[in-house]
């Protein structure tokens, strides 16, 4: 169990814009993957390169990012799938001791993030944003310090989604906690949220992204009709019009998205222009000068 | 001592901001909101990103208790800081970098990283994202912040969960402005 289950075999940059010391640093570190297999985890750690570089807006920061892969080698390949949760019940030995079902959550894929924090600061000392890739077909993954994620389809998206939340500080925007048809979401009735992607402002003049809302575009932009469900009604305005749109932060009424839709509220999709934004802001320091 | 140097100074630049608006207010009232001046004062304000030397902060949470575990300099940028003003009645969860007289010098917003709840995400793609109380959720987190001759102390607040109701003891789910849960003075 632990380190005594794999070995730390170094770094290597994969993505290459300069110096670790001016631009913001990425690192994507093995877990489950044997010394067998530390090829299917450079392709791997490629294509999510890959497919975080294809991200808007990150495509257009390219010059501002280096991405860095940390090769974990384990004894055995995968992760814990416990079989209370339903799983197989299989228990291989790898370094972060990576577990489906935690908190009996099936597809709660968790790590031992003190570990992977430390092999990283370790590796590359300038890290900003940390993933784990874990070698395991089973859909799973987690937020926090560390956006850990396994190969499952659609994984990718779910690590994208955390780093939003780890790197950006944005909120969720989806306007429910476990379901549409729960009790007890219908009114965001508290502060407003520091995120900056969320607000229970709706006020055109004042609201936080104010200056990107047209005069043209109707404030509220969308109205739950019934606060005790999700509002059902499609997007009354043209796909990326910015506006306020009711429904967000786990309510159903009294809070706001910037968009009707967004990376922040639903898989696959692009990050809403307010959250880009917010990810320009943040990196553009980052950029050569 | 610090105090009195304080007052005086805050009062001292209030007077100047009285002067500078009156001066100003034939041209700037039509277009220039106070919510617009303030977010430009607090740009204004923020330290920059220059390549300079970080702070790495290590906290480990287990339940409502939050821990410091470690403090590391690296040779880093750290991303510009969120506004430094406006937010005293927000909810959520940040970090503050404070000088000697407790002004905030940078700010990072976060998604609270303390959360006793988890995100799930669907086995196939195309279904929706929701989540799930974890009440046993431990582990750690991490801030940066500037390593600059200015910053003192570091503060971290958090909204407290609601007592009753649905959203009852959730922190995901917690409404009122955030308070300070820690301060601790950083390693020289």
């Amino acid at each position: 169990m632990g380190t005594s289950d794999g070995q730390v075999l170094g770094s290597t940059k994969i993505v290459d814009a300069g110096p670790a010391e001016q631009r913001w640093n990425v690192v994507i570190v093995s877990e489950g993957y044997r010394s067998d297999e530390m090829a299917q985890f450079a392709t791997d750690a490629q294509q999510f390169a890959d497919a975080l570089m294809a991200a808007t807006p990150f495509d257009r920061l390219r010059p501002a990012i280096n991405i860095y892969r940390v090769d974990v080698m384990s004894q055995e390949s995968g992760a814990r799938d416990p079989a209370k949760c339903g799983g197989t019940g299989a228990k291989p030995r790898t370094y972060f001791d990576a577990s489906f079902c935690n908190n009996n959550i099936r597809r709660l894929l968790i790590a031992n993030d003190k570990r992977v924090l430390k092999v990283v600061g370790k590796q590359v000392p300038q890290w900003h944003m940390a993933f784990l890739a874990v070698n395991s077909p089973i859909s799973g993954g987690s937020g926090g310090p560390v956006a850990t994620f396994s190969k499952a389809p659609g994984a990718l998206e779910i690590a994208i989604h955390e780093m939003g939340h780890t790197a950006f500080g944005l909120a969720d925007e989806y306007e429910y906690y476990s379901n549409c048809a729960e009790s007890g979401h219908n009114k965001h009735s508290g502060s407003e949220p520091s995120q900056p992607n969320i607000t229970t402002n709706k006020n055109r003049a004042s609201t936080k992204w104010r200056s990107m809302i047209q005069a043209s575009t109707p404030v509220p932009t969308t109205t739950n009709a019934d606060c005790a469900h999700c509002d059902p009604q499609p997007s009354p305005v043209a796909v990326g019009t910015i506006g306020l749109f009711e429904g967000a932060d786990y309510y159903h009424c009294g809070v706001y998205r910037a968009e009707f839709d967004c990376r922040m509220r639903n898989l696959n999709r692009p990050f809403c222009a307010v959250c880009q934004q917010v990810i320009v802001k943040k990196l553009t320091p980052f950029l050569p000068t | 001592m610090a105090k009195a140097r304080k007052t005086k100074k805050s009062k001292s630049r209030k007077t100047t901001k009285k002067a500078h608006a009156k001066k100003k207010t034939s041209k700037s009232k039509s277009r220039k909101t106070p919510a617009k001046a303030e977010a430009r004062k607090s740009r204004a304000k923020s330290i920059p990103p220059e390549p300079v030397k970080a702070m790495r902060l290590t906290f480990s949470y287990d339940g409502d208790d939050v821990k410091l575990i470690s403090q590391q300099r690296a040779e880093m940028m750290v991303p510009p800081s969120d506004p430094l003003k406006g937010y005293g009645k927000h909810k959520g969860f940040w970090a503050e970098l404070k000088n000697e007289r407790d002004k905030t010098l940078y700010r990072h917003v976060m998604h609270n990283p303390t959360r006793n709840d988890a995100e799930v995400f669907p086995e196939t793609p195309g279904q929706s994202i929701s989540r799930e109380p974890a009440p046993k959720r431990k582990g750690v987190f991490v801030v940066v912040v500037p390593d600059i001759d200015k910053g003192e102390e570091v503060t971290l607040s958090r909204s407290s969960p609601e007592a009753e109701g649905p959203a009852s003891g959730l922190l995901s789910l917690a409404s009122k402005p955030a308070t300070e849960i820690m301060r601790f003075k950083l390693k020289k």
